[in-house]
């Protein structure tokens, strides 16, 4: 009998010892993730510190300055035109994006033919595989005014008054970079819907609402969109910051050109630092792109600290 | 939810027919005049398959490419490795603990994962270009006494930096979803919460390990940011490459796509051969916690 209760009071000591940890474990087990965020905070805020000090040319200068770099960013012109059109690009690379995403998860889930899901999932997945420089040299051939394959086909059938001038229209460039965005990433959004739609609870509201006979468009509207708000705005958040952040598909098609009307905030950051050597210029430009990620990344970490906490 | 429906049926088709356009043509171009010469590019018939397919420029392209190609394995397959390994033991943390300690950290690794990399461009570069690898001599071998940068070590550990936080988060998901009787049962028995995690999470988790993997490899292996930053003729990563062979071979079309269907490749194999662990790993990542 003593012998039984000693043996279960060990056992529920070491239990609640265990729900901690020892120094030694929690050395093994986090000792490479602090390394690694201690030294990502550690570069964010000496990035931040570079922006407000007077580093120009090769040579680091670390005295600190104020705002001179940040005033002397607001009245460039070329700062001016990659806010609208980094604005261009959270808009015009999410939205449609999502529309059309929730378009194409709806005609997989209402499923009238047999075998179309695992078709079009693969097909319009397979670019999550693909860089943007991948995509974008084979983009940038199909684009090419001249000889390049849109307008080749086009010629072809008959429809050479459709004709564009695609990436080389200061006009018109940026909007025909945001296509290839919406491209390769239409498949990512349509997975993410897919799963959102996956409730029970959610497939019963249909149901039942398709028993009332309410036609297949306001399902879409009042019960479906309603009810996956939260996959939805993860998708937002997600599709803006892969926007905010693209650089890559205008360094390869178009290098920010004609001029500078295809040029990005993350873009410019690089040509600032590494070509102009205003590297505190760089820093500061890093610093906005980083506060404007925080306006989606913050509350969208908040929520998944609910979920991951609860 | 099954819907009979010849209207409907109809949107389908078409909706489906636009798709395969859409997807389909830019690839199919793509492999098709991979395979011509600049004589057939001239005709202009892009849509049909050269007669005599022209395999020699895979062959030239992969000359071209393959010493990047060689950098890139390396830094993505260890960056992967270390990740995985680094990951899984901080996420196992990050699922068990509820400590407050564990609740500031999970906030700043879920923040840091989304860190635009220009925001902390400089100061890697800086701290890459200081840190130098002791010279070693053995023989009349020597290597060694020069900065980060220089060598493959600048990349893969740039890339670690950058990637244990997103694995940990990854497998602290993957992780949550393992019932916790497991571990308690183990524990009974006397094992070691390092005995545990090893023992008894590790082979259960061998799926999400999969995934993670996946997404972590592909991530690096198309990144261009740092691979263009730190890009020195012998560190070349494969997207360098390619950006380099598009700037110089500015007519050759053929070369062009083929060293873009190179670079595709791998990730693309790993893609169709594991699909299903990577769509698991987007949506952990898309819905982590």
């Amino acid at each position: 009998m003593s012998a039984t209760s000693r043996s279960l009071k060990h056992r529920w000591l070491r239990r609640d010892r265990r729900a901690g940890w020892t120094f030694r474990e929690f050395l093994i087990f986090l000792f490479p993730l602090l390394v690694c965020v201690v030294l990502l905070y550690y570069m964010l805020i000496r990035t931040f510190w570079v922006s407000f000090s007077n580093w120009e040319g090769v040579e680091p200068n670390y005295t600190l300055i104020g705002f001179k770099w940040y005033k002397m960013m607001f009245d460039l012109a070329r700062f001016q035109a990659d806010v609208s059109n980094n604005l261009k690009w959270l808009i015009l690379g999410v939205l449609p994006t999502v529309i059309v995403a929730l378009f194409i998860a709806y005609l997989l889930e209402i499923r009238s033919i047999r075998g179309t899901e695992n078709y079009t999932r693969t097909l319009i997945l397979y670019p999550v595989a693909m860089s943007f420089i991948v995509t974008g040299t084979i983009w940038s051939w199909m684009y090419q005014p001249d000889k390049g394959v849109f307008n080749t086909l086009l010629r072809g059938l008959g429809l050479g008054f459709l004709e564009g001038r695609y990436v080389t229209d200061p006009a018109t460039a940026t909007y025909w970079l945001i296509v290839i965005f919406v491209w390769q990433y239409l498949g990512f959004s349509v997975i993410i819907l897919q799963s959102a739609f996956r409730t029970t609870e959610l497939q019963e509201m249909i149901e039942s609402a398709l028993l009332d006979g309410a036609s297949r468009f306001r399902i879409l509207l009042q019960v479906i969109v309603p009810n996956i708000r939260g996959g939805i705005l993860v998708l937002v958040s997600l599709l803006l910051i892969s926007s905010l952040k693209v650089f890559d598909i205008v360094y390869v098609v178009t290098f920010g050109g004609p001029g500078f009307a295809t040029d990005v905030l993350a873009f410019y950051m690089l040509v600032a630092t590494f070509q102009q050597h205003l590297v505190s210029l760089g820093a500061g430009i890093g610093v906005i792109i980083f506060l404007l990620a925080c306006i989606i990344v913050v509350p969208y970490t908040i929520y998944a600290f609910r979920k991951w906490f609860e | 939810m099954k819907i009979k429906n010849p209207g409907l049926t109809i949107l389908v088709l078409i909706t489906l027919l636009i798709l395969t356009i859409a997807y389909v043509l830019p690839m199919y171009v793509a492999v098709v005049t991979s395979l011509k010469s600049i004589a057939e590019i001239t005709q202009r018939r892009y849509l049909i398959p050269s007669l005599s397919l022209q395999f020699e420029n895979y062959t030239q392209a992969f000359r071209l490419i393959f010493p990047a190609m060689k950098n890139s394995t390396i830094i993505s397959f260890s960056v992967t490795f270390l990740s995985l390994l680094f990951g899984g033991l901080g996420g196992y943390y990050l699922s068990r603990a509820r400590t407050p300690f564990a609740k500031v950290l999970f906030v700043l690794v879920g923040i840091s994962i989304y860190l635009p990399y220009q925001v902390i461009l400089i100061p890697l570069t800086q701290i890459m270009a200081s840190i130098k690898i002791p010279p070693v001599t053995i023989g009349t071998w020597s290597f060694g006494g020069v900065p980060l940068t220089r060598t493959l070590w600048g990349l893969i550990a740039s890339y670690l930096i950058l990637n244990v936080p997103l694995a940990s988060l990854l497998m602290g998901t993957f992780f949550t979803a393992i019932p916790r009787e497991l571990e308690e049962a183990a524990e009974v028995d006397g094992a070691s919460r390092l005995q545990n995690f090893f023992r008894v999470i590790t082979p259960v988790a061998l799926p999400a390990y999969a995934s993670t993997a996946i997404i972590i490899f592909t991530q690096v292996w198309n990144e261009f940011l740092l691979a263009l930053t730190f890009a020195t003729p012998k560190t070349q990563t494969i997207q360098m490459k390619l950006v380099e062979i598009k700037g110089s071979f500015v007519a050759n079309y053929h070369l062009q796509m083929a060293a873009a269907v190179i670079t595709l490749l791998v990730p693309l194999l790993f893609f169709l051969v594991l699909g299903r662990y990577f769509i698991r790993g987007i949506l952990a990542g898309a819905l982590k916690g």
